[in-house]
């Protein structure tokens, strides 16, 4: 990186912090001005806040590379998150604003008792605490591997600072930022998308650039066929997909603290639907660059692999580097033909002849068929020289091009991007974490302690967990597709805990030791079923939620009646 | 079920229930556009 990008880099994250900072300046005298902003935010910072808590530094690392390497179909998995914001709006809104509750784990010691809370904000203190620590070493991973920064001083040094502005402003100052965050990530990803476009050769402009991916099946966006092996179909993400979302912004206190921040229920109800608007079309504008990517590339010369460091200690091996070497010398000679080979399809997409256009797309295919053979033995050949290495490499292509192809400035806003997310994510988990930790935990220990005490211990939970998901962060396995192992890791706990909201929401004569008892006995399949089967990980939160949902009703039956629970439910709700 | 307090009343539309049917709307013509791009650019 040139100096120059290193100011912009410095001084973008400055800014937005520094603004922060400034105007959170003296909040936080109470639990209700720390951990909601005193309740104060509008439709449109709830709306960015859930928008800048999901999209972490994976999103933008992750999701384009998996674009470029396995087309947009990715797109399916977020069908369900509108019809999911619907849900929440009109049932699970309503109920948290009246109650005006501090977490959502809260409601649920009214509507059943405290042990069943308790659980419920154990299981999230668990999944939050630990992916919370994934968000923050994602982007390090990358950005030392790429850069050469050293990982541990990148974490530290990153999460130092989101946990300083967390702990001293806690939910506005984590919504102020947010709002800048959001900003340079909209900025960022719009200027890369054109800088692609322009960097085509001249006769391939957006259209052909789109018709080029889809010939090579890279705009498979939606598949009807109904296959349960397949992660990413449309029937997967609107059961899957709706059950995660449901989970996620439903029932995880660091999305629902967002929207118990808003104003009144009309604001935090516009803020969830701002997101099912935005949601879809901003993750197809962030896998759309990655089949730019795969076009650009189709023109310029790509790496064998996209890992550099790992590359780089390999070619220096003498037992592994001769044939590393080889390998890239016949992906140099195949990207002449690929080059060759696009460019007649091109030339046959312009003229209009099927049987030109078929020979070309025959061709084209051939030649990145012969790509994908030969990264796929990279990948082995580098595997086998360094086993702890990452194998696939699709989390490096997006910062890749950013770096080679990026004029100076805009490569440290790029990064600045990326830092954004990573921090914005995760300080709205800290945030979470430390709530809960609070509210469902310690206030309920100790029922006199004051309202500068429960602030205060706010604080130092934030620096706890801070410093806990760093130390996770520190020492996390380098898994092999890191949105997906915070995906999955969400979808092990997430199915009990939706289940237990699914039950206090619409199932008024549902006790909670029923609950409880079955919430135990879910959680327990789901790990055993994760453990001893192959089973998508998409699948757990339907398993989970039905299993609760389920023997819910039947210990109902069976066991003894329980007292009726005065806590409002979904048949308490005005009608829409 | 109650009647929704005048405070809870939505914008620009008349109702949440318009409110709600425009989100899953937009969804439909994102999933009818998606699909439109699938067909006319597949091989």
């Amino acid at each position: 990186m040139s100096t120059f990008d290193w100011l912009v880099l410095s001084s973008t994250l400055i800014f937005i912090i520094g603004y922060g900072a400034w105007r959170t300046r003296g909040a936080g005298a109470t639990l209700d001005s720390y951990l909601l902003g005193d309740r104060d935010a509008s439709w449109w910072g709830v709306g960015l806040s859930i928008i800048a808590t999901q999209a972490s530094a994976i999103t933008f690392l992750s999701t384009p590379g998996q674009a470029y390497d396995d087309g947009m179909r990715f797109i399916q998995f977020y069908f369900g998150l509108p019809l999911a914001m619907v849900l929440i709006a009109l049932f699970a809104v309503p109920i948290y604003h009246r109650l005006r509750v501090f977490t959502a784990y809260e409601y649920l010691e009214g509507r059943f008792d405290r042990r069943t809370r308790t659980l419920a904000a154990l299981l999230f203190l668990v999944q939050r605490g630990l992916s919370n620590g994934l968000s923050l070493y994602a982007p390090a991973l990358v950005l030392s591997a790429i850069l050469g920064w050293n990982i541990n001083l990148t974490v530290w040094l990153l999460g130092g600072i989101m946990i300083a502005y967390t702990v001293a402003g806690g939910t506005r100052a984590v919504m102020v930022t947010q709002q800048g965050q959001v900003a340079v990530i909209f900025t960022g990803m719009v200027v890369a998308g054109y800088l692609l476009v322009h960097y085509l050769p001249p006769e391939v402009g957006f259209k052909e650039a789109l018709q080029v991916a889809g010939h090579q099946g890279k705009l498979n966006l939606v598949d009807f066929t109904f296959d349960p092996t397949d992660r990413y179909n449309f029937w997967s993400g609107m059961t899957g997909g709706l059950f995660l979302a449901l989970s996620y912004f439903g029932t995880d206190q660091s999305q629902v603290q967002r929207y118990l921040a808003g104003r009144s229920i009309t604001q935090s109800r516009l803020g969830l639907l701002m997101n099912g608007l935005v949601k879809v079309p901003m993750q197809f504008g962030i896998l759309l660059i990655g089949v730019l990517l795969f076009v650009f590339y189709q023109f310029s010369p790509s790496p064998l692999t996209f890992n550099r460091p790992v590359h780089d200690r390999v070619a220096r091996s003498a037992e592994y580097g001769p044939q590393l070497r080889t390998l890239e010398a016949e992906h140099e000679t195949l990207f002449l033909a690929r080059r060759q080979a696009t460019t007649q399809l091109v030339e046959a997409l312009h003229s209009d002849d099927p049987a030109q256009l078929a020979a070309a797309q025959t061709h084209l295919q051939a030649t990145n068929a012969a790509t994908r053979g030969l990264r796929q033995q990279a990948q082995e050949l580098l595997k086998t020289a360094v086993p702890s290495a990452e194998a696939k490499d699709t989390d490096y292509v997006f910062l890749t091009f950013v770096l080679n192809y990026l004029p100076q400035g805009l490569v440290g806003l790029l990064i600045a991007v990326v830092l954004s997310a990573a921090m914005g994510s995760a300080a709205a988990g800290l945030n979470a974490l430390a709530s809960t930790t609070v509210i469902d935990l310690y206030r309920p220990s100790r029922p006199h302690a004051d309202e500068a005490h429960n602030v205060q211990a706010s604080r130092w939970a934030a620096i706890g967990w801070g410093v806990l998901g760093i130390g996770f962060a520190t020492f996390a396995a380098r898994l092999e597709n890191l949105i997906q192992a915070v995906n999955i890791l969400g979808s092990l706990f997430y199915g009990t805990i939706l289940g237990i909201f699914m039950v206090a929401f619409f199932l008024k004569r549902v006790g909670g030791k029923a609950v409880f008892w079955s919430a135990v006995v879910a959680q327990v399949v789901v790990l055993l079923l994760f453990w001893k089967t192959d089973i998508g990980y998409l699948w757990f939160n339907i398993i989970g939620s039905v299993i609760v949902v389920g023997l819910s009703l039947l210990l109902a039956i069976l066991l003894p009646a329980e007292p009726a629970s005065q806590a409002p439910t979904a048949a308490d709700q005005p009608a829409v | 079920m109650a009647t929704i307090p005048e405070s809870e009343k939505p914008p620009l539309l008349p109702s949440w229930r318009a409110w709600y049917w425009l989100v899953l709307a937009a969804l439909t013509a994102e999933v009818a556009f998606f699909y439109y791009l699938t067909r006319a650019f597949a091989a």
